[in-house]
């Protein structure tokens, strides 16, 4: 069976709100993907771009790049899932090369979310969820990921001080990643009123414990198993896909403690690439709100159901512990450009593999995951990478 | 008098000179469900008839939100009912913070959600403790 590489990835610094166009802001992780897999633009054979729409003012933006990055006359198209876009886009190119239709693909991820004021993207973002049964009561990502955390707290007893714990993490270790918007360290003083980040957004979380917006874009070159080795001399290879959904309106929800659709992706990637979660040496993991990252090591299968806090106060979630998350300082300090977010995560993760993640860099891993999620669960994506 | 709309077409039916919030009975296997979708959720048949849903249902879980979202001016409770029939679903919460529990009875009230630009009242549904009157999820 031939294998399929991940040779490219670059990713534009994540910021409050990028100067340029979203073509110069693609531009930036576009020049650093070719650069690393040594490509010109007649080696991509086609083009998959990823972003949520609803942010976008541009119609289409695929015609756009392939226009602005010299792609034409090569295909390209657009894939959507929310915040999982692009590595649902990742999947697809998976796909392309698998089936030998196509021997390297991009898939370009971007959000310039600094287009629309604030109130209008958490309006926005509400419409990802049910805006039929759900949204006219005045809903938003942060409202339910808050019941997912009162409903983890009134099951295992889960405390406010366990979340935060996850946004200290992310904050240590976003101080060593250049492209992370946030980069300042915290201690638990901060999440104590008047800081701004105690204060309850959506109880029972508070700002700190939520990811912000920002506007950044993410590319990566995935090629065939001739193609990585011709052009790579450290290709990445993808060794486990698993993708799945659940309801959108959260009343088809059985219970408010776990994310099943993630818990579905991460057995078909397990089994795909025929693992285990102890065969996980770093990983990424889809941290919006503290919650989520607590539910993806449930998911995951790196602490059992309601172990997920015991996790991270025992530090086994650092870079020294048994199994290191989002040490690049995960979404909650990166800032979460929608389309772009998948891209980062599965970067992160290359590097970490080939070893050049500086000062963020695990202790010679072998085995790396992305655990990618749209909507609360409503789509998710977990993907496994390996060296070998 | 100003005009009025149901925020969903068909969500509320006016029964007796108020408005009562609609569900479908399947009449295959006899649940009922709330959105009234055509098809039945749990047998896929097509056999199925609006019915008024139980006016008190128990609070399933709820968020408070600190900020404004859309139209709705902050402290927003919303949470998720499940109703006796089995069905659950979303409304906000009209309490008291304080009162406001996982696990509390909570008995449907219709009216104005929220007001138009253009003066238009769009009605739907909220909810308000009840914890004295039966007729709840068990």
């Amino acid at each position: 069976m031939s294998k399929v590489g991940i040779i490219g990835v670059g990713q534009s610094k994540f910021v409050r709100a990028y100067p340029g166009s979203i073509r110069e802001m693609v531009f930036e992780s576009f020049k650093e993907a070719m650069g690393d897999a040594k490509m010109k633009e007649k080696d991509i054979d086609a083009t998959i771009v990823c972003s949520a729409p609803e942010y976008d003012k541009q119609r289409s933006p695929s015609g756009v790049f392939a226009e602005y990055l010299g792609l034409n006359p090569q295909p390209t198209f657009y894939a959507e899932s929310l915040c999982s876009s692009s590595t649902t886009g990742l999947r697809l190119a998976y796909s392309l090369v698998k089936s030998g239709l196509h021997d390297a693909v991009m898939v370009l991820g971007f959000q310039k979310m600094s287009e629309i004021s604030a109130a209008e993207s958490q309006e926005r973002m509400g419409r990802g969820a049910d805006i039929q049964w759900e949204a006219p009561f005045g809903t938003m990502m942060p409202a339910y990921y808050a019941m997912f955390a009162r409903g983890h707290m009134a099951k295992y007893g889960t405390t406010p001080d366990d979340l935060a714990l996850v946004r200290l993490k992310a904050s240590k270790y976003a101080v060593f990643n250049d492209r992370a918007m946030i980069r300042k360290e915290l201690t638990m003083d901060a999440f104590t009123a008047p800081n701004p980040l105690g204060n309850i957004l959506s109880s029972p979380l508070r700002v700190g414990d939520c990811c912000s917006n920002a506007d950044g874009s993410s590319c990566l070159i995935v090629a065939s198993e001739k193609k990585a080795k011709e052009f790579s001399e450290k290709p990445v290879w993808i060794k486990g896909l698993g993708s799945a959904s659940a309801s959108v309106n959260m009343a088809g929800r059985e219970v408010f403690y776990s994310l099943p659709a993630a818990t579905e992706a991460a057995r078909q990637a397990y089994a795909m690439a025929g693992m285990k979660p102890d065969d996980i040496d770093v990983a990424e993991v889809h941290d919006c709100f503290t919650i989520a990252e607590v539910l993806a090591y449930e998911s995951l299968g790196f602490a059992k159901p309601g172990e997920g806090p015991a996790l991270i106060r025992a530090k086994e979630t650092y870079k020294e512990g048994k199994i290191p998350v989002n040490v690049d300082g995960g979404l909650l300090s990166k800032g979460h450009p929608i389309g772009a977010t998948g891209g980062s995560q599965v970067r992160t993760i290359v590097l970490q593999l080939r070893g050049e993640a500086g000062d963020m860099q695990v202790k010679d891993p072998s085995i790396g995951l992305v655990h990618n999620v749209g909507g609360v669960g409503l789509y998710a994506n977990v993907t496994i990478l390996g060296r070998e | 008098m100003s005009q009025q709309n149901i925020f969903y077409p068909g969500a509320l039916e006016e029964k007796g000179g108020r408005l009562v919030q609609m569900g479908n009975k399947c009449r295959d296997c006899g649940k009922t469900f709330y959105p009234a979708v055509e098809l039945c959720p749990f047998c896929s048949s097509e056999q199925v008839e609006k019915v008024p849903l139980s006016p008190v249902g128990t609070l399933f879980s709820f968020s408070v939100t600190r900020v404004p979202v859309g139209r709705f001016k902050p402290p927003i409770i919303g949470g998720y009912i499940d109703l006796p029939e089995g069905t659950r679903l979303f409304g906000q919460i009209r309490a008291d913070l304080k009162d406001v529990r996982i696990g509390m009875r909570v008995k449907v009230e219709t009216g104005v959600l929220w007001t138009e630009k253009d003066g238009m009242e769009v009605l739907g549904y909220y909810y308000v403790p009840c914890e004295a009157e039966g007729g709840g999820a068990e």
